[in-house]
């Protein structure tokens, strides 16, 4: 149970990754490669902020909030918006990861640095497992965050108006929606949400450089097994991925680990192309 | 005088640039070049061979693989453990390790292009990933994290290889590499990679099967990473997983990107600027990042098309400087249609409905050849649907397609433009980067089937399908007035042009059965007349026609036979005289009542 | 249908085009298009297909950039304006082809068509119910999803969706496309009606003659040209008209021109 609890808390914090990109994916249908970076530097000014600084949490949450969301804004502006295709932003977003990474580094250094959880460290005995408190905080915000979503997209008229431009976004401009303000807003928000996660993610992973490379891709997996744009999606690929990761560490040996996620990348996609909460529909010509 | 120089370069075969940086590369051993100097032109040509392979994949098939760091490793842990086993032949080791990754591509390709869009480029990231995984997985061989060590110095025929001998062997293989790279773009096989990243429906429809030739593609530009493997096991004698993680993969990225990615030469320019450039700095070793992650977004946002976008504008303003022109097309005057096998189309009771709407309702007709069928009726009234399932697009839900008596319902899209059909599109779609007479020729890819192997060798064979190619494209042009446009970018053109290109494509396959979507839309007077005109002659020469158009009068001149279909089912039928006076059709069609007088 | 008095009070239009070009890259579709738009009164665009008509709407709307001439609405130059500025000031444009929002529900479409009201979603819901007055099938199925619907109620969801944000021009391409002719006629019908609420209509159409009978002007339009622009009480002979709707180009003399029934 131990391993389980252990699994989910993981598979939460690739869900975080992967509700980022979907935030991105639905409002301009790219995909934003760096989101994961963005939330590294998220647990960089959490570790800055809560151990260097001794800042209080809810200034620490508001700066690395505040921060990255500045950052996402500008990744925006220079790597998004002057690019057409998404393909190419694709690249381009992978060299804003890359940018982050490489400064992080400069500012940071490479070493892992440990970034202490503001609800204790406490070991908890729950359902016959042990489990810390971050862990536990980390899978109920990734199922709140989707819940909230899901209420903000059906229940208000900029949620609405959202899903509408996702689906079509000419169609969406001339019932008069700001296409680049709202597709601007969702970035930053996107931003916001990393920054907001760093107190939450760092405890678990550690504030390191190396973090972004494998979230990222840890994300786009998540993503694509719960289906692009899915937000319930995004709970059940994390849980997946995150349970797979942990047994097979568990029970076939570490290096087993990141090959098992692949499998069963492998063999869902196989079986629905599209994702478990995705429809196909027929191709168009 | 400068203008003269360059009208003499220019006067030279396209190859010659390439031969002589060739030489020069092979040759600069003979200068004396230091250690380190060396080093680095080896590695540049090692990181040129896998950033040339990305190219096949992204630049030219529009798919971005980035597990070419994966393919290096595997390339390189193939290369030596052969080694250590005993097994020094260089040529062996190449060999053993380009096969290897062909094999990886394949199947990594099969599995990340069915599920399409970013599959593979996160399947093959992933595969990078994992790499130092697989490696700890076999740690008693490969020596896991540590490493692998104890690789002996390469030899060739049983003789031990030194210093210069190695930079040779490099140096060789970059340069084949390039020369068969140059080979397959330059071929029917490049053209049809252009066309499918373009528009993969319009590739299916010309009988190229996407899936397996973006497979061949990506498969194929696993090879050099493989081969760059192998020289690198053998140059540094140690390989560890260390050297191909994310930092190498987006690096290759990053020169891919910079040099062009639908060039063959741009992969040198790219290599050569990340190996002297980021990757040099070591005493900014932590700024590596910082810069690769930059010539990214640089690259990304601002050098559409790399280095070789600049490059080639420059080329073409010097050639209008110095009066260059394209050779005007020769051998244009003869020009007729020839006979054509027309085969009998047959669609019984077709049915479609996409979601709660019915496109098509019990939809049947006969096209015969030697006669033009048209298809008419209001927008929407399910015209083009009927002529995607004819194409293999849409699946049918209902009823039989038959072309000469076999089913042609649930076939895939090629398969259905291999049997004969041929079609042209409403938006007609033009590739980037292939000339008008490239772009006619690749009409003919399914028609005679030459591989990518005699490509890349230029067999014989190879040389006849092309000349046949060049021939019958150029007739094409000719019968649609266009003959004089054939070294024109077809891109350039204006739409009457592009719909008279597409006709021009169609017609290039000999087609059983062509298909015409409102060709007619978008024409000039005169092109109109040289269409009809050029749809009489088809007609006359056997063709099976079918025509979906707009205009009437167009329809009623051309046509034998009238289908007139609304909201999805056959609401008249017949010759033109019957059709024009027929009153369901005025009333559907031209949206004439009873009332209005 | 509305009683004219082009003397009564200086009139303005309430969409005007003077000289309008555009295309799309460097192709050129339409290069001269001047036409008025009046409050309360119906303009139908006639011509062949290719002749620049959706084109023409696309720059009015603002979606492909004029490459020449002005756009005015509501006697302001909106010719440099985005288009979903232009929403903002009173432009609404149904565009071919029944572009509802598939994944949503009626009642969600019509949501998304009010964003530009800054009103709350209560606040929508209660526009919403006069739009289910014009079309009561879109009463009836609010909860149902637009992609569901068949395809005359989703042009006519489609129409409610632009009037949410209650225009003062509204411009409809081909909505009769595609349906059946009992549809069409009902269509048409609602079309003509909404020039009550004092809309300026441009109507895109095929159907010719159902089309004329409802209009209060008629523009026809050739290789990007105006050809006729007239009033409809100018128009003699529907046969000139049609004349020029199916193009005077195709290669085949007048007599096989389609007769009257």
């Amino acid at each position: 149970m131990t391993i389980i609890w252990g699994g989910l808390a993981l598979g939460a914090v690739y869900a975080l990754v992967a509700i980022g990109y979907n935030i991105v994916f639905i409002s301009s249908k790219t995909f934003n490669f760096a989101q994961a970076q963005l939330m590294m530097v998220g647990t960089f000014v959490a570790y800055t902020g809560l151990v260097t600084l001794r800042l209080p949490v809810a200034v620490v949450v508001l700066l690395a909030t505040a921060a990255v969301t500045l950052v996402a804004a500008v990744e925006e502006r220079l790597a998004v918006r002057p690019v057409e295709d998404p393909e190419t932003v694709l690249v381009t977003t992978l060299g804003a990861g890359v940018l982050i990474n490489g400064l992080t580094q400069v500012v940071w250094g490479g070493q892992p640095l440990a970034v202490p959880f503001f609800g204790g460290d406490g070991v908890l005995e729950l359902l016959g497992g042990r489990v810390y408190p971050v862990e536990i905080a980390l899978v109920a915000v990734a199922v709140a965050l989707v819940v909230l979503f899901g209420w903000f997209a059906r229940r208000s008229v900029t949620g609405l108006t959202l899903l509408a431009m996702a689906e079509d976004r000419e169609a969406a401009m001339l019932r008069g929606v700001d296409v680049r303000r709202l597709a601007f807003g969702a970035f930053a928000a996107s931003g916001a949400l990393a920054g907001l996660l760093g107190v939450f993610v760092g405890p678990k992973t550690f504030a390191v450089a190396t973090l972004g490379a494998s979230l990222a891709l840890k994300g786009f997996v998540v993503m694509a097994i719960g289906g692009f744009g899915s937000m319930p999606g995004t709970l059940v690929g994390g849980m997946v991925v995150g349970l797979a990761e942990a047994l097979a560490a568990r029970h076939l040996g570490s290096e087993f680990a990141a090959i098992s996620v692949f499998a069963v990348l492998i063999a869902i996609l196989l079986v629905r192309p599209s994702g478990l909460f995705v429809r196909t529909r027929e191709r168009l010509v | 005088m400068t203008m003269g120089l360059w009208r003499g370069l220019r006067a030279l075969p396209t190859w010659t640039v390439p031969v002589l940086c060739a030489a020069v590369l092979l040759l600069l051993p003979a200068f004396g070049l230091g250690f380190s100097a060396t080093r680095q032109i080896q590695l540049a040509c090692i990181l040129a061979l896998l950033v040339s392979g990305l190219n096949l994949s992204l630049g030219y098939a529009g798919e971005l693989a980035l597990g070419q760091a994966a393919m290096y490793a595997f390339g390189a842990y193939t290369a030596g453990l052969l080694s250590v086993a005993g097994h020094t032949d260089i040529v062996l080791q190449l060999a053993a390790a380009g096969l290897a990754v062909l094999v990886v591509g394949v199947l990594t390709g099969m599995v990340g292009l069915r599920l399409g869009s970013w599959s593979l480029a996160m399947t093959s990231f992933f595969l990078v990933l994992i790499v130092p995984d697989v490696l700890a997985v076999f740690d008693d061989r490969t020596g896991g994290r540590n490493g692998l060590s104890g690789i002996l110095g390469p030899t060739l025929f049983g003789r031990p290889l030194g210093p210069t001998e190695i930079y040779l062997v490099i140096a060789v293989v970059l340069v084949a590499w390039f020369a068969v790279m140059r080979n397959i773009v330059t071929s029917r096989h490049g053209v049809a990679l252009r066309v499918l990243k373009q528009s993969p429906v319009l590739a299916s429809s010309m009988g190229i099967s996407v899936f397996r030739m973006k497979l061949l593609a990506y498969a194929l530009g696993a090879i050099p990473a493989g081969l760059a493997g192998a020289l690198f096991a053998n140059l540094d004698l140690y390989v560890s997983p260390e050297a191909f993680g994310f930092v190498l993969a987006t690096t290759i990225l990053a020169a891919a990107i910079l040099g062009g990615v639908t060039s063959v030469y741009g992969a040198l320019a790219g290599a050569a600027i990340m190996q002297f450039g980021p990757n040099q700095s070591s005493r900014f070793q932590e700024f590596a990042l910082v810069f690769t992650g930059a010539f990214l977004i640089i690259g990304g946002v601002l050098l559409r098309g790399g280095l070789a976008g600049p490059a080639r504008r420059a080329v073409a303003r010097l050639d209008r400087a110095a009066g260059i022109r394209p050779r005007p097309g020769a051998g244009a005057a003869e020009a007729a249609v020839p006979r054509i096998r027309g085969t009998e189309l047959v669609v019984d009771g077709v049915s479609k409905s996409f979601g709660g709407n019915r496109a098509l309702d019990g939809v049947s007709f006969r096209a015969e050849p030697g006669r033009v069928t048209a298809l008419i009726g209001p927008n929407g009234s399910g015209k083009t649907t009927l002529l995607n399932m004819v194409c293999g697009f849409y699946r049918t839900d209902s009823g039989r397609i038959l072309l000469d008596g076999a089913r042609l319902d649930g076939a895939a899209a090629h398969r259905v433009s291999r049997a004969g059909v041929a079609r042209t599109f409403q938006t007609p779609s033009v590739p980037d980067g292939v000339t008008v007479l490239e772009a006619v020729a690749a009409g003919r890819y399914s028609a005679d089937r030459v591989s990518v192997l005699s490509a890349v060798l230029r067999l014989p064979r190879f040389r006849r399908a092309r000349r046949a190619d060049v021939a019958e494209a150029e007739r094409m042009l000719a019968l649609v007035g266009m003959a004089e446009l054939r070294d024109e970018p077809a891109s350039s053109l204006p739409l009457g042009m592009r719909r008279l290109l597409e006709v021009a494509r169609s017609l290039a396959a000999s087609p059983g059965v062509l298909l015409l979507d409102e060709a007619a839309s978008g024409l000039d007077e005169d092109e109109v007349e040289r269409l009809a005109e050029l749809i009489r002659r088809i007609r006359r020469a056997g063709g099976t026609v079918v025509l979906v158009e707009h205009n009437f009068r167009l329809v009623l001149d051309l046509a034998d036979d009238i289908v007139v279909l609304a909201h999805g089912q056959v609401v008249a039928h017949g010759p033109p005289a019957e059709i024009e006076t027929n009153p369901r059709v005025l009333a559907e069609y031209l949206g004439a009542t009873e009332e209005v007088s | 249908m509305t009683d004219e008095s082009p003397d009564a009070s200086p009139r303005k239009p309430v969409l005007r085009a003077r000289g309008l070009a555009t295309g799309y890259g460097d192709l050129r579709v339409v290069w001269d298009v001047s036409l008025d738009v009046w409050p309360g009164e119906l303009t139908v665009l006639l011509g062949r297909n290719g002749a620049g008509k959706t084109s023409t709407l696309r720059a009015l709307a603002g979606l492909n950039k004029a490459s020449g001439g002005t756009v005015e609405l509501d006697g302001a130059d909106v010719t440099r304006t985005p288009a979903h500025r232009r929403v903002r000031r009173g432009l609404a444009y149904v565009q071919e082809g029944k572009r509802v929002f598939h994944r949503r529900t009626v009642e969600q479409n019509l949501i998304v068509g009010g964003c530009t009201r800054r009103m709350s979603r209560s606040a929508l819901r209660g526009e919403a119910d006069r739009i289910y007055e014009i079309f009561p099938v879109l009463g009836e199925k609010r909860n149902v999803l637009a992609g569901d619907m068949s395809g005359g109620q989703q042009q006519m969801l489609a129409i409610g969706q632009a009037l949410m944000a209650a225009p003062k021009a509204l411009m409809l391409d081909e909505p009769s496309g595609g349906l059946a002719p009992v549809i069409v006629a009902q269509v048409m019908e609602q079309v003509a009606r909404l020039t009550e609420h004092g809309i300026g209509v441009l109507l895109v159409e095929q159907a010719l003659e159902a089309s004329v009978r409802v209009a209060d002007h008629i523009v026809v339009l050739d290789m990007g040209r105006v050809l006729v622009g007239v009033r409809k009480d100018e128009v003699d002979d529907i046969a000139t008209l049609r004349e020029a709707y199916f193009g005077r180009r195709a290669g085949r003399p007048p007599e096989h021109a389609p007769t009257e029934p």
